[in-house]
């Protein structure tokens, strides 16, 4: 492998920064899942994009890297080799039973991981035994955890342990309708938002929901709603956006003669992908929130508070339709109580697991 | 639709320093419910640039609802974005006047600068306060959020999404809510009164 000439870069502003010094990157391959995997460990942030050709995947950075390929090289009939490509490029050389490319992102450390999915006909690669149509996977996700308790109630019931609850109870419910069912996380721990997402995509999920309960200053305030995400902006705008990264900063005009300089807010590509990814569902997530709301509605003793659109962070990385649901004001006395008690989480969680079944039932 | 009057000159100084924001502790001076008469200018010949006021909505979350509730202030009309801008936070950092509103930022929060974009962007810097408000529910984060982004994008013409900062950075949420890019107004959180309690 050629060792990488250290290279300044005047490619973007920010790049310029801390381009002097290539960022060094782990790589390494798994061959032992249906899909030969590459992961990218990076020692630093930074932004990269995946370009296919015929026989290559590219994955292209904004700054200088330098790849460290860890030991082995895969040499199986998805992926032949890899190796660098100028100061900024891994170029995967792919085989014959290579078929296609998925990416995600991973945070501490930051890593991206390439799944190559394709055929393996070769010998010495094991084959999956009678490989069967996987279920298909729906990941819930029981919001906050660990010291991130969420709302408290008036008696101090925590919306940590009750989300938990409910998506367990969920979670049975599913499993009897013929789908994989996937906590983000089955233990009281903090979990990050944008891992949250990460772990939906990552099991290909066909449906996210985020399970959550409310509360407000209002203690009358009582009920359940559902949410999908509020982008913000279109598809048009975000590629607007995208196409000012290379531009300088222009500093914004000042109220007040006292300004003291603020950071010019850093809207990388990674940020505006992992935004644009849900806009693609949004249109299937409304449907999802609309059946969840209705069967909420029907379960007794759930106020109607409607489908609404907030911008959820925990939503916009979502490559599936994605919701959140609000299942009632653990801050109101008589909510609070309804939740301690199991026959009425049962129903909550039947009402969801209808809403869920008159879904995925469609053709 | 707009009355216009003018004000004297030490009435000028006192209505823009909420505007400067700056991290002036204090509370701004109470900006007269009346105004005064018009025939004020009079007593003051020598004032070259007489100051017009106009009329704006605050949205304050509802005390009784999860929607936006509407009051009406009356600032100095300055045709500078983030002038008029840095005015309607001022005043919604003051809370609200009537008994169907709640504040809608935390108690002590001060602007700490307001920046408006060519591009329709405005970014509103908060000091460390802004965070307290996230207490667990998104019900009242939604509220206090849209208050800041209706509040500015319905008043000021110049500015269509509103990106908030804290002690001068950027954060990337406020509770469950993304903040890292601007946000546009949600209007049906006004519009709709449907939910009452």
């Amino acid at each position: 492998m050629k060792t990488l000439r250290p290279l300044v870069f005047a490619f973007a502003i920010g790049a310029a920064a801390f381009a002097a010094d290539p960022i060094p990157v782990k790589v390494s391959t798994d061959t032992s899942g249906a899909s030969t995997r590459v992961v990218l460990t990076f020692a630093k942030k930074v932004a990269c994009g995946v370009v296919e050709d015929a026989g290559h995947v590219k994955i292209v950075c904004d700054a200088a890297i330098a790849p460290d390929p860890g030991s082995g090289t895969p040499d199986d009939a998805i992926l032949k080799s890899f190796g660098p490509e100028g100061d900024r490029t891994i170029v995967l050389a792919t085989g014959r039973g290579y078929r296609r490319v998925d990416t995600f992102e991973l945070k501490n450390p930051t890593r991206l991981v390439i799944d190559l999915e394709g055929t393996r006909t070769g010998k010495a690669v094991q084959v999956p035994a009678a490989p069967q149509k996987p279920l298909p996977v729906i990941v819930l996700d029981p919001g906050h955890g660990g010291v991130e308790t969420g709302a408290i109630g008036p008696t101090g019931l925590q919306e940590k342990n009750l989300t938990l609850d409910l998506a367990r109870r969920l979670k049975a419910l599913l499993e009897r309708q013929g789908v994989t069912v996937v906590l983000t996380r089955d233990e009281d721990r903090v979990l990050p938002l944008d891992d949250r997402t990460a772990i939906a995509n990552h099991n290909r999920a066909i449906l996210f929901i985020s399970i959550h309960l409310n509360a407000s200053k209002r203690k009358s305030a009582v009920g359940a709603e559902t949410f999908f995400l509020a982008t913000g902006a279109t598809d048009a705008e975000a590629r607007t956006l995208a196409g000012l990264e290379n531009k300088a900063y222009e500093p914004p005009e000042a109220a007040g003669a006292a300004a003291t300089p603020a950071t010019p807010p850093d809207h990388g590509l990674e940020l505006i992908l992992w935004d644009l990814a849900q806009n693609s569902f949004l249109v299937e997530s409304s449907k999802l929130a609309e059946a969840i709301q209705t069967e909420l509605n029907t379960a007794s003793g759930v106020r109607d508070r409607g489908v609404r659109q907030a911008p959820f962070r925990v939503l916009m990385g979502a490559t599936m339709p994605a919701i959140l649901i609000e299942a009632g004001f653990i801050s109101n006395p008589e909510e609070e109580a309804r939740f301690k008690d199991d026959a009425y989480k049962d129903k909550v969680a039947e009402a969801i697991a209808r809403a869920v079944a008159s879904i995925t039932a469609r053709p | 639709m707009t009355r216009r009057f003018f004000v004297p000159p030490v009435f000028l100084l006192v209505a823009l320093l909420p505007a400067c924001g700056g991290q002036n502790k204090t509370a701004p001076e109470p900006v007269p419910a009346t105004p005064p008469p018009a025939d004020a200018a009079a007593a003051t010949p020598q004032d070259e640039t007489p100051l017009v006021r106009a009329s704006v909505t605050l949205y304050f979350p509802s005390a009784t609802g999860d929607t936006l509730a509407a009051e009406s202030r009356e600032i100095v009309d300055t045709k500078r974005p983030a002038d008029r801008g840095a005015q309607i936070l001022a005043a919604l950092l003051e809370g609200p006047k009537t008994e169907g509103a709640l504040p809608a930022l935390p108690k002590d929060t001060t602007l700490r600068q307001l920046w408006v974009r060519n591009d329709g962007n405005a970014y509103a810097d908060f000091s460390e306060e802004f965070m307290t408000g996230a207490t667990g529910g998104s019900a009242d984060e939604i509220l206090t959020v849209y208050a800041i982004v209706n509040s500015l994008t319905q008043n000021v013409p110049a500015i269509r999404r509103v990106g908030i900062l804290v002690s001068g950075r950027e954060r990337a949420t406020f509770g469950h809510l993304d903040l890292s890019r601007p946000l546009p107004p949600d209007l049906t959180l006004a519009a709709k009164a449907k939910a009452t309690e």
